[in-house]
């Protein structure tokens, strides 16, 4: 048993959920990575389960849970397809909570509750060709037409592009004003201008539909601009700190995933007249998995609890989700060596568990913007 | 016409026992899957005549996850009736002791149960509580509709389709296949935990001499358990494609799976 210092809830979830996923999601894992495929079958089923609203209040159509909650139902997902983790994380921390962090209550009405019910999935549109982790290099403009803004945008790498119906634009209402000169537009698909690129190739998270997505000349109302204009940086760095406690999550769920492979091979696979699991070398790396998944997993809890007591997180988020990435990253690749040849080939899921674990490690900031977040935070602690 | 439902159900042991103690710590236990078809049917037959659902177990504190379990599906309050005296019960005093706080509960006209558990497997509470409360009982339930002033209850049996007219109350054993158990959503384990309500019933309030309950009321006691070693045997058929094929149709042959 997993959580063993939590309170019943939090049992209930990992097991309806981990239950879902076990006879849905993972019989179907290795060849929705393999096709590149977006399961929606699955997903129409987990929106019927609120995985698509986890933290959105009853009334607009989620389940009101909170962020420790949350975090069990992201790792979940990611234990049996971290593509599907990923989409169900992205949808709920950067695309529904900035809108109901900062949105007026007509955009919350009026968005909210098709996202929270899995009818519209979202998305977070901010990385551009030459604006990732410094997002003041936002290229993207809207210029301001008496109640729209005419914008133009090249969005690249958004997870969930190909699927998403709301989205969140970071776009310049201000060239120049700098870092103060970026705003949130929320976009339909479906709004003339509005096109979605080729999916991209990806390594792993293969059954997520990461696509570019472009504006062209695209009349968005301005009823639409999140929050107030000037606002985009503010809104993208608080729905990050949200955001990278599912990340780290869900790093942890494909951790989680690939220690279990480990052990189950190294207790059926001999050499040497014995299984594998009792010598010593194998053991040493079942131990040092077993303890990295452990410690990862208590950050990301320790983290959510923290915004869950209304506590400043920031810097825990950011611990969390650096710590749960390298984490998964060294445990899937401890993994793969656990099972020998047979890790590395497409036969057995560790191999995709080391392909999907290594892009936790960039996105939604990278493991080295994490660590300037964490020394800024730790040297301003000190003054 | 509202129906007031009441499912009883139980929380069983899903790993076995170490040195002969049974573990019922969370992650060692879970609501009887036999009794989810039951809260399932509970659950449709609110949603379509209105009313109201009580989950109903008797164990110790951690079993009221299987009340959690039920309210998640859709139950909407929870009781737990659980006392040191009813430790020990075999089948015959649980039934005693569930029959008597079921007088205390509010009225019914459903009483559905499970048609047995995964851990002792032996179907006999729902009758015998039916016995206690002089409730006609329908076992296997397959499904049920409402006809005239009463119910249509179709139980199927060894190849035949039994169908029944039952006025309320009325008890029964929702066979597994009748209807498939829903997932728990999210906003229902919220709402499990967060809202609903679970009562504790202690059994000084069942109104019972103490000699019925628990071990000393229980004729049968269980004197041991250990869990069956399973053995796998892989085989491997060698040969021509044709000798393989000839092979393995032997050995399913043999097997009975056909014939």
């Amino acid at each position: 048993m997993i959580d063993k210092l939590l309170d019943g809830k939090y049992h209930a979830i990992r097991k309806s959920v981990r239950d879902f996923c076990e006879r849905e999601v993972k019989p179907v894992a290795a060849e929705i990575d393999k096709e590149a495929s977006f399961p929606w079958e699955i997903v129409e089923k987990m929106a019927k389960l609120n995985y698509f609203g986890i933290q959105t209040p009853k009334e607009l159509g989620g389940s009101g849970m909170d962020t420790l909650g949350y975090t069990i139902v992201v790792e979940e997902i990611a234990r049996a397809a971290g593509g599907l983790g990923l989409c169900v994380t992205v949808h709920n921390s950067v695309a529904v909570y900035p809108i109901m962090a900062f949105g007026n209550d007509e955009q919350k009405k009026k968005f909210v509750p098709p996202l929270a019910k899995g009818e519209k999935i979202g998305a977070f549109c901010l990385t551009e060709p030459n604006a990732g982790s410094d997002a003041s290099g936002i290229e993207a403009t809207a210029i301001s037409d008496g109640d729209h803004y005419i914008v133009n945008a090249n969005k690249v790498f958004v997870t969930n592009g190909g699927v998403a119906d709301t989205c969140l634009f970071f776009v310049r209402t201000d060239p120049d004003a700098g870092r103060r000169g970026i705003s949130v537009l929320i976009v339909e698909r479906g709004t003339p201008g509005f096109v979605a690129g080729e999916l991209e190739d990806m390594s792993g998270m293969r059954c997520n539909q990461v696509s570019s997505l472009r504006l062209y000349d695209c009349k968005v109302p301005k009823e639409n601009l999140l929050g107030r204009e000037g606002m985009g940086l503010l809104i993208g760095l608080n729905a990050l700190d949200v955001g990278r406690m599912g990340i780290a999550a869900q790093a942890v769920g494909i951790a989680q995933a690939a220690f279990e492979e480990a052990t189950k091979y190294s207790m059926q696979r001999k050499q040497f007249n014995t299984p594998i699991a009792n010598h010593q070398a194998i053991q040493m790396m079942l131990a040092d998995m077993a303890t990295q998944v452990e410690a990862a997993r208590a950050l990301v809890q320790r983290a959510a609890s923290m915004r869950d007591k209304g506590l400043p997180f920031s810097k825990e988020a950011a611990m969390a989700k650096l710590f749960a990435s390298e984490t998964s990253s060294r445990v899937a690749d401890m993994a793969v060596q656990v099972h020998g040849g047979y890790g590395y080939s497409k036969s057995y899921p560790v191999e995709r568990y080391y392909r999907d674990a290594r892009v936790t490690r960039i996105y939604e900031g990278t493991a080295e913007i994490h660590r300037i977040v964490i020394a800024k935070n730790v040297l301003d602690e000190m003054e | 016409m509202a129906l007031q439902i009441i499912v009883c159900v139980k929380s069983v042991v899903v790993k076995p026992p170490k040195r002969n103690k049974v573990d019922r710590s969370a992650g060692s236990i879970d609501l009887n899957p036999f009794d989810k078809p039951a809260i399932e049917l509970a659950v449709r037959l609110k949603a379509q005549f209105g009313g109201s659902i009580t989950a109903l177990t008797m164990g110790p504190k951690s079993a009221e996850t299987a009340l959690y379990d039920a309210m998640s599906m859709g139950a909407d309050r929870g009781i737990l009736l659980c006392d040191p005296a009813l430790a020990g019960s075999d089948t015959l005093a649980t039934s005693l002791a569930l029959s008597a706080a079921l007088k205390k509960i509010n009225d019914f006209d459903l009483l559905l149960f499970g048609v047995r558990t995964s851990d002792s497997d032996t179907g006999q509470v729902g009758p015998q509580v039916a016995e206690l409360m002089q409730l006609p009982f329908v076992s296997g339930l397959e499904s049920i509709e409402p006809d005239g002033q009463g119910f249509k209850l179709i139980r199927l049996i060894d190849g035949f389709v039994e169908e029944f007219k039952a006025m309320l109350p009325v008890a029964m054993s929702v066979h597994p296949s009748a209807v498939v158990p829903r997932d728990s959503s999210l906003s229902g384990i919220e709402e499990s935990f967060e809202v609903k309500p679970i009562e504790l019933i202690k059994a000084d309030e069942l109104g019972l001499d103490p000699g019925v309950l628990g071990e000393a009321g229980s004729p049968t006691r269980v004197a041991g358990m250990k869990k069956i070693p399973k053995e796998k045997k892989c085989e491997f058929i060698d040969g021509s494609d044709t000798d393989i094929a000839a092979k393995l149709l032997k050995v399913i042959t043999e097997t009975g799976v056909i014939s």
